[in-house]
This record gives C-alpha cells, structure tokens and sequence, in this order.
C-alpha cells in the first residue's frame, strides 16, 4: 500500500473538530476522529475527563458482567495519549456562530494545577483546610489528578490561603491563575454532553438525605469502586440485607419522564451481583416494575440472577424509620395482596438517566431541537446521531438513555458522519486511495 | 493488501454496509443465498416506515459498480488472514473463489413462533405475531377488521422466555391498531414489559390509555383450545383472583433466533457464536462490531436481535473499522508482534490450535500473520520448542527482569507479580498513583506480560529459583480476555506450576492466581496484601533458606 494523494491528507489534517462533553461518548467520536487524522478539541465542564462512567465500579464476580466500565479506562488512556485531541478542561462553550465554519469561544475556568508539574504526591489534598477544595480524580488516567474546587477553596473565596501552593513540592499549584476565553474555529461540532442523574430529593416520600443508609445507585457504584466493598454510611458496617428500588425518576408520569432509563436493572443486577459473589451472606432484594434486559444472552443471565437475588414486582411508595438505622419498605404480598413491611440496613435507589443540565444551553446555542423529555433530538429515525443542523451531530446520553456500549457505538458512528460531512464540505467527495 | 470487502447477508444492515463501503471507494462482494435483496420481513417498524428511503438505498446499490451482488450464493469457506482472505463460494453446483481484505457478517435474526412453547396449535383462531401484522396490513387505513369473530383479541408474550423490546414493540403497536378499531378490546398478557428503547414508554403509555388491557403474568396461563373456542385462566395479582378470558382471537408472540447459517458460518470463520447462538461473544473488547478474529466483524442482528437503527450504527462503526485496516495511510507495515525461529519449529502445529485469533498457518514451519497477530503471546508459551517469541516478551526479556528485579532491597516478603496488561497492570498502577496502601512498598515487583496467556510455566519456576517468596499470576477476569483463552491458559498454568513446587517441597500456597479488571486497584492491594500475609505467615521459602546456608 502507498499513501493517499498529497492534497487529499492535507485537507484532513487541516479539519478541527469540536466535541462538547469528555465522558464515555465524547472520548470515544474524538478517539475516533483522530484515528481518522481529525485534529479535535474537547471540550469538559468538570475538572476531570470520563464523565459518570469513569466513577463506576467493576461488577465482575468470578466471571465478567459485561458493564463495560473498564472500557471507559481504556478509552481514556487511549485519549490522553493521542497528540490530535487536545484537552480543554473546567471549559464551557460560550459562543458559537456558523460561517461555513463554526466559530466558537469556550470559558476556561483555572485549572491551577500544572499537569506536567504534578506528580501525584497528594499533599495539596492532605493539607487543604477546606473541605473538598482540593478534590481528586476517579481514574489514574485523569491528567492532573487533583483540581482545585474554586467554590469551596479559601484563596478563591478571599485570598485568605495559599497552603497547597506553598506547601506543593513541585510548585504545580498556581492559584493566581485567572479564567480566560479561548476562541477557535472549527468544521464540525458532536454534541456529547451527557445527562445527570435523577436527584431523588425531587421524589420527597423516600426521604433521601435523611437516613444514611438510603443512597443512590451512583453512590454505591462510587462506593464500590473506592472501598472494593458495601459498607452502610451510618456505622461503616456490612449491611446485612439490601434492596434495590428500580425506575427512581424513569418511567414516573407524574414527573413527566414517560422514558425507561434503559440502564438501571442492568446496573442493579450486576452490582448486586458482584455483592452477592463477594458477600453471599448478605441478603440482596431488588424492588422492580418490570425488568428490562441488560447485554447478550440476557435469558440466562437474569435466570443466574434469580438464584441469588430476591425480585419483588412492586414499588414501595413510602421508606419509613425502622429501628436503629434500618429502612422499612412496605409492598403487597404478590399471592394475597397484603401488605409487608421489612426492614433493610441499605437501601439503593436505581435513579435513572435524565437530560443534562446543559440541554437548553446548547439547544439554544447551536439551534437544535429537544425532544419532548429534554434531551437533545435527533433528525432522522434511522440515524440518531444527525440533528437538525448540517454539520452539528450527538452522541452519547446527551440524545436519551444510553449504557456504556451504545454510548460508545453511537459515538463511533457519529464519528463516522463527522468524517463524512467534512468530506462533502470540500466539495469534492474523495475517496480513500488504494493501490489495492 | 486486498481492499475490497465480503459482505455476507444482503438484508438492510448488509446493503447499508454495501453501500457505505462503496461509497468510500472499496470493492464489496454482496452475497445472500436468497434470491432478492432486501428480504421480505416488515415486522420492524424502523424498515415499515422507511420504505422510501429503503428503496432508494437498494437501487443505489444495484447500480454501484464497485458492488459485485451475488444472489443465491452460498458461503463454503474462508482461508487466510485479514487483509488477504480467500473465500470460497458456492451457485448452485459451482463453487468458485473470490479474495478480499476483511469480511462482514449481516446474517440478520429470524423470527419463530412460539405457539408450540405455549402448547397452541395453528388455527384460523390462533394467529402468530407476523399473521396478525397481516390482517392489520390488509385491514388498511379505516381499520376494517374481518367481521364480528375479530372483536376481543388476546396476545401472550414474554412467557416462555424472556423477550426484548423489538418483540414488545411489535405487539404493543398491534394491540394499539386493533383497540383503535372500532369495538375491538386488545389485552396483553405479559411477564416484563420489555421498554429499554427509546421511544417505548410513550407508546406502552398511550396504548394503557387507549384502552388496551395488560395483565402481568409469573407464568404461562393455562390455554384450552378447543375448535372455535379458546379459554385462557390464570391468577391475577393486583386483582388478586382468577380470571378467565374467551377471546376470539388468541395472538402468540415471535421470538428471534440467529440467522439459520449462523453457526455454520461461526465454525467457517473460527468466530465465536453465544449462549442463544448469536455471533461474536459478549466481550467488552470488542465493542461493538469486532470479533476475536482481526478484520471479521459482526453487525446489526446477527450479534443480537436489534433495530434498523441499530443495525446502521453498527455499519458505521464497522466502516472506522475497516478504514483502519485497509485505508490508506494505515498500518502500511503492521509493527510485528512475533518472531518464529524456523529451526526450532517442528511444525506440530500447538500454536495453530491455540491461537485465539486464527493467526497462524503454516507452510514447511508455523507462520504468524502480523496483520491477524494480536501479540497475546499464548502461542509461545504452549509452544513445546519455545520456538515463537513475543517482541519486548521474549523470554529472555522477562527473565532477565525477573533476575533484576531481584537486586532491590525489600523489607518484606519478596512477591513477583505477573500483570496483564489490560487489567491487573493497570490496577495496579493505579493502585500506587492513588498511594494505597500495599504490601511494603518495594516488597513486590510487577512484571507486565501482553496477557496472562504468556506467563509461562518457565517464568514462574524461575522467579522461585531467582529468590522470590511468592508469585501470582494476575488475569483479566472470565469472558474479559482480549484474547478470549488467556486468562484460562494462565489458570492452567499457574496448577501445573503448582504441582511442581510441591514436587520440590515448596508450599504451593506460594503461588496464586486471581483475576481482577483495569479499574480495581483496591482489589489489586487486596490480593498482594493477602499473599504477603500468608508469605509471613510461612516464613522463609526452602530456596532461600538453602541459599542463605
């Protein structure tokens, strides 16, 4: 084989594309893209790149579960690694216009610690007087792995302390620095900006933020992944028994969200799973409207499930006080219909996937339509990536619900629009050159 | 390198992909063994509805000139590696070859109907999924059904076996047609509503709404068909009694099952087929469309039941796949991964037999294609003649870091730790960026290996001889291997290893094998920490106290 035509490579390489979100969608059309010899910005609102998927745990028993976590690992190495992406951290979109091209300018709030500097000591987050001012990243693929908070740091807030940048042994700690504009053109945009997860203060009759032992799924999967084990939060004991509520926030008509969440009984079997693999002793209940399936060959894997886990078709209403720090769920006895109340030391609410909080922005920003629930819309039925604006594509949960493998197929295809739009644009629509 | 392509399967996701791939510049060899592109099935909505679009498509395809369609035409064999396949095909008695540079498998699922499994006999009375789809169809838009023996309808789905939302999808909008029809009732007996696609809930919603009745079901209900007349009883839960129904017509649901050819062309390809028979095994690595073969790839319904629009978003991601592999200005000399020592090789072909990739073939000694080759390095370990040797694993590399490694001073019990480097590697790195505490901190010493599947027995003895006081062999956790066998070949491995110790007297207890993923550096520090516990716990190994005499 023998390279392309000349003039063919240079219109690649002179193409930049914008990519809006760094978790598992966003890392994936930009890793895409540059395999495709497309420069790439990306662009992250938090300090950290990876999104949700990048804090969830390992779900392995003895055998893979196929949650597809450790595959948010491997695409971030992959990305901090590829010199055509560049990495634009605490950054939101501000602007953008279309002249052919899409200029745009991007807030960059100070990222204040110097990633070729830092070496991971860990001493700013030792030393930090202010609660969670310093915070630390999820994977050691996030590049710094501490970031200032700067709503919560004291120097922010009146200069009062400079502890972390004194104390820091590389002097990787500037906290002057000051947030600035950076302003860019590029050919195409991926809007990859996510969802966030259901807050269940906004179901107020389960009470959450009163009983400790009443989380959410994502605690758990942050829990899980940072202690290897299950631990209630009010004495740091191995509860004994633990249920699952599913479709907290998904598939709720009173709230609006008439979608399934398409994530949760998949996450809630295979973490109760992997709980019941490592700890049979402890008793895992999970509370369900219907169950919805999760990966290949779902079958076998739900009847493997039914041997450990108890599945209750019903939806508690009400998480009541019990004794000590126990939850009581109250539900119908499925045969004769009356009512049990049983006691749980954990409770796990399975929130679902909702719009993310920048839907509107961008909606409005880059004039692309939202659906009906408030996620970004696509175009076209047999192509979920086109929106209605030539040259500006989705990817990721920012469309609807999404696990880990269909954000990454989505990804890959809007990648593949991506390449095939910036071909049209020159007008010439080449084809890739072989000697065959 | 050939740069054309097979496509097998010339339903949508086929001539999609046909289509594509031409439109970049490849050559594509369309083969179906029906005899009209496109199929006959409508049941899914996404290909009902876009009928259009569809046409357009196919006559696209037709007329490209780069896509050589082959009707009729069966698939016989493949040899080779990717880039440079030779396939063989059969029309009708003739079987003739065709080269190509990497193959896609379209063999779209089928539908079967399931009456049987409910114990139901076909009768004009007791129609399938697809018969009912064609009453609606035929009933056209004023919804006229046939007369007065189409009022109350009855569907079973999702009891015989756990169904998915295509399934669901079907019966939720027939159910919705016929309740729109005048003074026909729709009830749906199910077990889980299956709505994990976008869109579902809104239609489960607004047929509740119109009237459609769904009762939730644990089991099959009892069904006596009796001629014209059909009794269905069972227990209802939230109305907590019996109920009895006596519908006119009873409508079973369809469940998909892989492509009749599918396992065939699973064996032909030296691809993997699921626990349901579906293509490609349900591996994190090779998300979405990739196989454990390098440029095989596996799309739409062929790896699982899905959509038109999920089938097309396989395509595109199999098209990035493909530009990488035969594009241009990619992989033009693939780096090689393995050198074969053509005087060791006695051609007894264990590496042929192992390899997980179908890497290997041979001509008067083994020959590894460096474009197929993922350098796992399980040939080289089963080799008997250590006669295949990984570049920057070879075993005078891994030796000599074992030997190093023992120059370090250690506080502790001296522990080797042989890491894949896609899972127990990374953890363990990530262990120490995160600064948990592990075993004394230069007690143990990881040496990263391209899979667990290269660990040989050879290294572990010799990590003993060296001085270590114990060894583990750390691999990616089952059906999680990139190279599918790795992770077993190191279980097998690390038991022979075992027996072996004990041959010479020591404690078996000193080696260990466990598998763990990239993302658990907690469990990595669980594992060493155990190992340097029980090392304490049995003191000095004999080696070392025999070294220290």
């Amino acid at each position: 084989m023998q390279k392309g035509s000349k003039d063919n490579l240079e219109d690649q390489r002179s193409k930049r594309v914008l990519v809006i979100g760094g978790g598992i969608a966003g890392l994936t059309v930009a890793w895409e893209l540059a395999r495709l010899d497309v420069d790439v910005d990306l662009v992250e609102k938090s300090s950290f790149l990876g999104g949700y998927a990048i804090q969830f745990c390992c779900k392995a028993t003895d055998e893979c579960q196929k949650c597809g976590a450790c595959s948010v690992e491997k695409r971030l190495l992959e990305v901090i690694q590829e010199p055509k992406i560049t990495v634009h951290l605490k950054s939101e979109l501000k602007r953008v216009s279309r002249n052919g091209r899409f200029p745009y300018t991007i807030s960059r709030r100070p990222l204040c610690v110097d990633p070729q500097r830092c070496t991971n000591c860990g001493l700013c987050l030792e030393k930090c007087p202010a609660p969670e001012a310093i915070v630390r990243g999820y994977s050691k693929n996030n590049v710094p792995l501490y970031a200032v908070d700067e709503t919560k740091c004291l120097y922010f807030r009146d200069e009062s302390c400079r502890l972390c940048q004194e104390l820091c042994p590389e002097k990787a700690i500037h906290l002057d620095q000051k947030p600035h504009h950076v302003s860019q053109e590029a050919d195409a945009v991926v809007v990859a900006s996510g969802f966030q997860p259901f807050d269940p203060v906004n179901r107020p009759r389960y009470g959450y933020g009163i009983n400790r032992n009443l989380i959410t799924a994502l605690d758990l999967e942050r829990m899980l992944r940072e202690k290897g084990e299950v631990l209630r939060l009010s004495d740091n004991k191995a509860p004994e028994r633990i249920a699952f509520i599913q479709c907290v926030g998904s598939r709720d008509h009173q709230l609006r969200h008439g979608f399934c969440s398409q994530v949760c009984c998949g996450y809630a079997m295979r973490m109760a799973e992997a709980i019941h693999y490592r700890h049979p002793e402890i008793k895992v209940a999970i509370f369900y409207i219907d169950i919805q399936n999760c990966g290949k060959s779902f079958s076998g894997f739900y009847e493997r499930c039914k041997d450990n886990i108890r599945f209750v078709r019903f939806m508690p209403g009400d998480i009541f006080q019990g004794e000590g720090d126990q939850l009581v769920l109250c539900y119908a006895n499925e045969q004769d219909g009356h009512a049990i109340r049983e006691a749980f030391d954990l409770v796990v609410l399975s929130v679902g996937i909702m719009p993310g909080a920048s839907n509107v922005g961008l909606a409005d920003m880059l004039k692309i339509d939202l659906d009906k629930h408030g996620f970004l819309a696509s175009a076209d039925s047999l192509d979920d990536t086109c929106t209605s604006q030539a040259g500006i594509f989705l990817a990721g949960t920012a469309h609807g619900p999404k696990d880990i493998a269909d954000s990454m197929a989505q990804a890959g295809r809007a990648a593949g629009k991506v390449a095939q739009y910036l071909q049209t644009i020159d007008g010439s629509n080449k084809q890739e050159d072989f000697t065959g | 390198m050939n740069t054309s392509v097979l496509v097998l399967g010339g339903r949508w996701t086929g001539i999609k992909a046909a289509s594509e791939l031409a439109d970049l510049g490849y050559g594509v060899i369309l083969v179906d063994d029906s005899t009209k592109l496109g199929g006959e099935a409508s049941f899914d909505h996404f290909v009902s509805s876009n009928g259009d679009e569809l046409s357009t498509l196919l006559d696209r395809v037709t007329a490209h000139e780069a896509v050589e369609t082959l009707l009729s035409t069966k698939f016989v064999s493949l040899i080779g590696a990717a880039g440079g396949f030779r396939v063989r095909l059969q029309q009708d008695d003739k079987v003739f070859e065709r080269s190509v540079g990497a193959v896609i498998v379209a063999l779209e699922a089928e539908t079967v109907s399931l009456a049987g499994k409910y114990g139901l006999h076909r009768a004009g009375n007791v129609l399938s999924q697809s018969e009912i789809e064609a009453v609606l169809a035929a009933a056209g838009e004023d919804k006229q059904l046939p007369g007065d023996g189409f009022k109350d309808i009855v569907f079973v789905v999702g009891l015989h076996e756990e169904e998915n939302p295509l399934v669901m999808e079907r019966t939720i909008r027939s159910a919705l047609e016929i309740q729109v029809s005048d003074g026909c009732q729709a009830t749906v007996l199910v077990n889980n509503v299956k709505l994990a696609e976008d869109g579902l809930e809104g239609l489960y919603k607004r047929s509740r709404k119109t009237g459609v009745l769904y009762f939730k079901l644990r089991e099959q209900p009892q069904i006596t068909q009796n001629g014209s007349n059909l009794r269905i009883n069972f227990f209802d839960a939230v109305l907590h009694h019996n109920v009895e129904l006596t519908p006119d017509v009873l409508v079973v649901e369809e469940a998909f099952r892989p492509h009749r050819a599918a396992t065939c062309v699973a064996q032909v390809l030296g691809i993997d087929t699921d626990s349901e028979g579906f293509l490609q095994p349900d591996n994190v690595h090779f998300f979405p469309v990739r196989t454990n073969r390098e440029g095989i790839y596996v799309i739409g319904s062929a790896r699982r039941p899905c959509n038109l629009m999920h089938g097309w978003t396989d395509v595109e991601n199999t098209v990035l796949e493909i530009r990488q592999l035969l594009g241009k200005d990619k992989k033009l000399v693939p780096a090689e991964k393995v050198k074969v020592h053509r005087g060791k090789c006695t051609l007894c072909l264990t590496c042929v037999r192992v390899c997980p990739h179908n890497a290997i073939s041979w001509d008067n000694r083994a020959v590894i294609s460096t474009v197929a080759c993922q350098g796992c390095g399980i040939c080289a370990s089963e080799c008997p003649m250590d006669a295949i040797q990984i570049v920057d694993y070879s075993d005078d590399q891994i030796e000599a870091q074992i030997l190093t490694s023992m120059d370090k001073e250690v506080d502790g019990p001296r522990i080797i730790v042989f890491c894949c480097q896609n899972s127990a590697y990374e953890a363990a790195q990530m262990a120490q960026v995160f600064q948990m505490s592990a075993p004394a901190p230069n007690a143990f010493q990881t040496i990263k290996v391209p899979c667990a599947g290269k660990v040989d027995v050879d290294h572990i003895l010799k990590a003993f001889q060296a001085g270590a006081e114990g060894v583990l062999v750390l691999a990616c956790h089952k059906d999680n291997c990139k190279s599918q066998q790795g992770n077993t070949f190191a279980g097998w491995r690390v038991e022979d290893a075992k027996r072996m110790l004990s041959e010479v007297g020591l404690e078996e207890e000193r080696l260990g094998f466990a598998t763990i993923a990239s993302n658990m550096p907690v469990e990595f520090v669980r594992i060493t920490g155990e190992m340097e516990h029980k090392l304490n716990q049995l003191g000095p190994s004999r080696i070392r106290r025999q070294a220290a005499a």
